[in-house]
């Protein structure tokens, strides 16, 4: 038996701006007790700030020195050079802005189309509900990632904002089930009937109800759809099946491998480490961030 | 036993849909593939002095579906070719049927996906469980807290990091293909200790990759059984600690096989990527050199078996899982 | 999916054997159960003192948090933590101070020298295996060598509260109703001739008609088999059907005890009067049910000092806020409040 402390409550305060104050308290002290939550919301920031500010310091065709093509890193360029003589960190940074950008719209779309199928299945339910249900097995089962490389060869989808929308059309799945089953349960709780009876309208529930209480599932899978996205395009362009787009990060693991050798000799350590741990911080980040969130929401996580 | 005929009925129905399903998505694709290569073909062999209905003939040897005609005609040509099992020549191996190359190819991905799986299973279950007892202190923490790192590493970052690591840095493991080739192939050891060593690290980097969601799943199952009444009940009318631990065992392991199916299916997708890192000339290589040398018949065969690999593999665990909880059992003879 | 119930519970056969251990007694003594929380170890169960007579039916009353249940698992020393029994003993005849014992000593206790049933609505049961192969593995946990005997005895058991032994056993938990559970749970405290039985709010959850079968059960069960049981509840009704005495809790303290159909007819403690006060009659007017005013302690708002019923009583006066109230004995009644101590006699 855990032990329950129930907050005094003086009556009379507003219960709504109470709570949501203790709500901020709690996710503080949650950030406190495992710093490594904090850590994820702060590399998730720089990342972002990385992205949106930091291609703006170099020029759009980065200097090559020919007189130091593939070097290992040094204090110089603390990532080495690639076969050109570019600075591999200004590669990295100049890439994100591709990777973000593009996460950023599979984000989007995985939330507003998973969202979307999500309530209409839950609250249609019958018909409809099985054959969405069906649908996103479906695509869970055919491998994303195969899928993806065969619709390339048709497709170019080379762009930021293309790759975006295809790998959210291929990724809200998750979102859509989550979003149901909430639905679903909350239905089944009689929060749905309860507003109507209060003569409640349809979006006034799915508004005013229905999204905060799931807005941190969404903002979850939504963060965990973009973790694949983000592995899946920096993967499409390591394979080498999509032109080259500007410096993402996938190019440069190309490059490095099939082009600098990077995996048989040491010089080029610098030119695919980078990307190497641009990505995994990145996933990192947002690992923690999902974390957090899923401690600071899931109650019963939270007792131990 | 009429229970599970059904179950099994009903799951290969919605296989054999998938799969019709994925051959259609495939067979749209080659049809539209900018270029149109298989016209382009069609053409070089008439310039060649092919008469038209030969040419179209060859054609069709060689995609599954002739240049000319009805997209209907089209695509009863090439759903026919599949129920006959013929999946096309491939141009960049001339001559050789696709489904010859993918049936050499099979063995090198269905394999190392299997092994890794298993070992990933085995190590992350039991840690799984360590993590759950010793989830207050400090280690049980630290497993944790690796199993969810290495969760969220991509395959082919991890990958590239093992094979700078220990093939490159500091060199003890080779990472260029599946075996040596100086070796003779057959049952001898050398070929076949060359074999295990090129496999390492093909199948730590599917273990290693699949290990994290098997720890924190597990550890979660066992967390939430520990706390189920049941376990206090047993423990409450005097049951032996070891007839205790077997109930927490089976009944936090019975969840974790519903994931099994779809651990498979992630990396026979991911494949693709550790195939091309260690040169390993499975199904996802064969898909990525048809897509590169535009062997369109080869891509859309490996795309096809790789998705049959997964369906297969959700069924197989799907099937197994029914059977053994009794729940699922008696909850479709009772309805 | 459920399998139906049978006809109601057949007459008590002449008892197999006469029992062999006589029905024990338990002395709890000033027991105190605590659980740590961030805000310390704060007291579930403070200073409990309670006989329980051989051969008696015990029931014990409260609300939800009054710590009746952390009561029950003390018996078996078994209280979970972050919870632990800091002090106090509970005697229990033929086993000693049941909160000295560990290990292998404790654990063979519990099941063949206690039973415990639990909740209907609790799945008491391993949802992988059939009722019959727990049971071998409650047999085997406790060496008994004949398993097959052990079997037939919860045949017999089964089939005396109502229910097709054979079917039962062959089955899984999701199988069962939730009387047959309950049932079950009974019959596994009974089958190694336990005879201490506590059972833990044996008819909650369950529809009226299964409450009252189940009573009966309890009943008729105690009776044959000689044993001396514990009721825990939040239902008086229960409590009126069942027991012969009566002890009432509230926020970890026992306010008040005695023979049941004298506490129900002239209760002492303002807390029992206001628990049977609450309760609306079958004729009269329903107004006349009132129920009590503000709300039971938890964990974290039990008062330290004084008390702790003072919040909600009537009665309330200065000593009340300061003084936690003796239990005076008057008889067969025990009573702990300041205002019935000023009554009656000291």
């Amino acid at each position: 038996m855990s032990a329950t402390i129930i907050p005094e409550t003086s009556g009379g305060i507003s219960t709504a701006s109470a709570m949501r104050r203790n709500f901020w308290r709690g996710v503080w002290r949650v950030m406190r007790r495992k710093p490594s939550r904090l850590a994820g919301a702060v590399i998730l920031a720089g990342f972002v700030f990385m992205a949106v500010f930091g291609p703006m310091f170099y020029p759009d065709n980065l200097p090559g020195d020919a007189n130091a093509i593939t070097r290992p890193p040094s204090w110089e360029h603390w990532f080495g050079t690639d076969p050109q003589g570019r600075d591999v960190l200004a590669l990295v940074i100049t890439g994100s802005r591709y990777v973000l950008l593009s996460a950023a719209v599979t984000a989007l779309i995985t939330v507003v189309f998973g969202t979307g199928l999500g309530l209409f299945s839950g609250f249609k339910r019958g018909r409809w509900d099985t054959v969405l249900m069906r649908v996103t097995d479906m695509k869970l089962t055919i491998p994303g990632l195969p899928l993806l490389l065969v619709l390339a060869t048709v497709w170019k989808f080379g762009n930021p904002l293309q790759m975006g929308l295809v790998l959210g059309l291929l990724g809200w799945g998750g979102v859509a089930r989550a979003v149901r089953a909430q639905t679903l349960s909350l239905r089944e709780r009689g929060f749905i009937e309860a507003a109507r009876g209060l003569g409640l309208s349809t979006g006034h529930i799915i508004g005013k109800e229905l999204l905060p209480s799931m807005a941190p599932y969404i903002a979850m899978n939504m963060l965990i759809a973009v973790t694949g996205a983000v592995y899946a395009q920096v993967g499409l362009f390591f394979l080498g099946v999509l032109p080259y787009e500007s410096n993402n990060w996938g190019v440069m693991l190309n490059l490095a491998v099939f082009q600098a050798g990077a995996m048989i000799t040491p010089y080029a350590i610098g030119y695919l480490l980078a990307p190497l741990l641009a990505i995994l911080l990145l996933t990192l980040g947002i690992v923690l961030v999902v974390d957090a969130m899923d401690e600071i929401f899931n109650p019963r996580l939270r007792e131990e | 036993m009429t229970v599970i005929a059904r179950r099994l009925a009903g799951h290969l129905a919605r296989g054999l849909v998938m799969i019709l399903v994925v051959a259609t998505i495939s067979f749209f694709i080659v049809n539209n593939i900018p270029g149109d290569p298989m016209a382009a073909r069609y053409e070089k062999l008439i310039e060649g002095g092919m008469s038209p209905e030969a040419a179209a003939q060859a054609v069709k040897v060689l995609y599954g579906f002739q240049p000319t005609g009805t997209l209907w005609q089209q695509y009863t040509d090439y759903m026919g070719g599949l129920l006959h099992l013929d999946l096309g020549v491939s141009v960049s191996r001339p001559g050789t049927p696709v489904l010859d190359v993918l049936g050499e190819a099979a063995k090198w991905t269905v394999l190392p996906v299997l092994v890794g799986t298993l070992l990933s299973f085995l190590v992350g279950v039991m840690l799984g469980v360590f993590a759950a007892i010793k989830r207050k202190s400090k280690l049980g923490d630290a497993l944790a807290i690796s199993g969810s790192l290495l969760h969220g590493i991509p395959q082919y970052v991890l990958a590239m990091l093992l094979v700078v690591i220990f093939a490159t840095l500091i060199p003890i493991l080779p990472a260029d293909g599946p075996v040596d080739i100086l070796f003779e192939p057959g049952f001898n050891a050398g070929y076949i200790g060359s074999l295990v060593e090129h496999a390492v690290l093909p199948v730590v980097t599917y273990a290693l990759s699949a290990y994290g969601g098997w720890v924190l799943a597990m550890k979660s199952s066992v967390v939430t059984v520990l706390g189920d009444d049941f376990i206090l009940a047993a423990e409450l009318r005097g049951m032996k600690r070891s007839i205790v631990f077997r109930y927490i065992a089976r009944n936090a392991i019975l969840p974790l096989f519903t994931i099994l199916a779809l651990s498979l299916g992630l990396l026979l997708g991911g494949a693709v990527f550790i195939e091309k890192i260690f040169n390993y000339p499975g199904l996802g290589l064969m898909l990525i050199n048809g897509v590169n040398d535009r062997d369109y018949a080869l891509m859309s065969g490996a795309f096809l078996l790789i998705t049959s690999a997964v369906i297969v593999a959700n069924i197989v665990a799907d099937l197994f899982y029914s059977t053994i909880d009794p729940r699922v059992r008696s909850g479709e003879e009772a309805a | 999916m459920a399998q139906p119930e049978t006809a109601p519970p057949r007459p008590a056969p002449e008892p197999v054997t006469a029992p062999a251990t006589p029905a024990p007694g338990v002395r709890i003594d000033g027991l105190t159960v605590v659980y740590k929380t961030p805000a310390g170890e704060l007291p579930a169960v403070r200073d409990i003192s309670l006989t329980l007579e051989p051969g008696t039916i015990t029931g014990i009353v409260g609300e939800s948090g009054s710590g009746k249940s952390t009561l029950a698992l003390s018996l078996l020393n078994a209280v979970q933590p972050p919870g632990r029994i800091s002090a106090g003993s509970v005697e229990i005849d033929g086993l000693g101070d049941v909160v000295g014992l560990a290990g292998e000593r404790l654990r063979k206790a519990r099941g063949a020298h206690i039973g415990y049933v639990f909740q209907a609505a609790q799945n008491s049961l391993n949802p992988l295996k059939t009722v019959g192969k727990q049971l071998l593995d409650l047999g085997r946990s406790h060496g008994v060598d004949d398993l097959r005997g052990l079997v037939r005895e919860a045949k017999l058991l089964l089939g005396r509260m109502g229910l097709d032994g054979a079917r039962v056993l062959d089955s899984h938990q999701h199988e069962l109703s939730g009387g047959m559970r309950q049932r079950v749970g009974i019959m596994l405290a009974l089958v190694l001739n336990a005879h201490l039985v506590v059972l833990d709010e044996p008819t909650t959850a369950l529809d009226m008609i299964t409450q009252a079968n189940i009573l009966k059960i309890v009943r008729e069960v105690h009776a044959e088999r000689g044993l001396t049981t514990l009721v825990i509840t939040h239902d008086i009704g229960v409590v009126a059907e069942v027991a012969d005495r009566l002890a009432v809790m509230y926020g970890g303290r026992l306010v008040e005890q005695g023979p049941t159909r004298e506490v129900l007819r002239a209760p002492r403690h303002p807390y029992t009067r206001g628990l049977i006060q609450a309760i609306p009659r079958l004729v009269g007017d329903i107004d006349e049910a009132r129920a009590l005013p503000g709300r039971p302690p938890t964990l974290a708002t039990v008062p330290k000092q004084g008390c702790v019923f003072r919040e909600r009583c009537a009665l309330r006066m200065d000593i009340c806020e300061t003084d936690d109230p003796a239990a005076l004995a008057d008889g067969p009644r025990i009573v702990a409040c300041h205002a019935v101590g000023v009554k009656e006699r000291a």
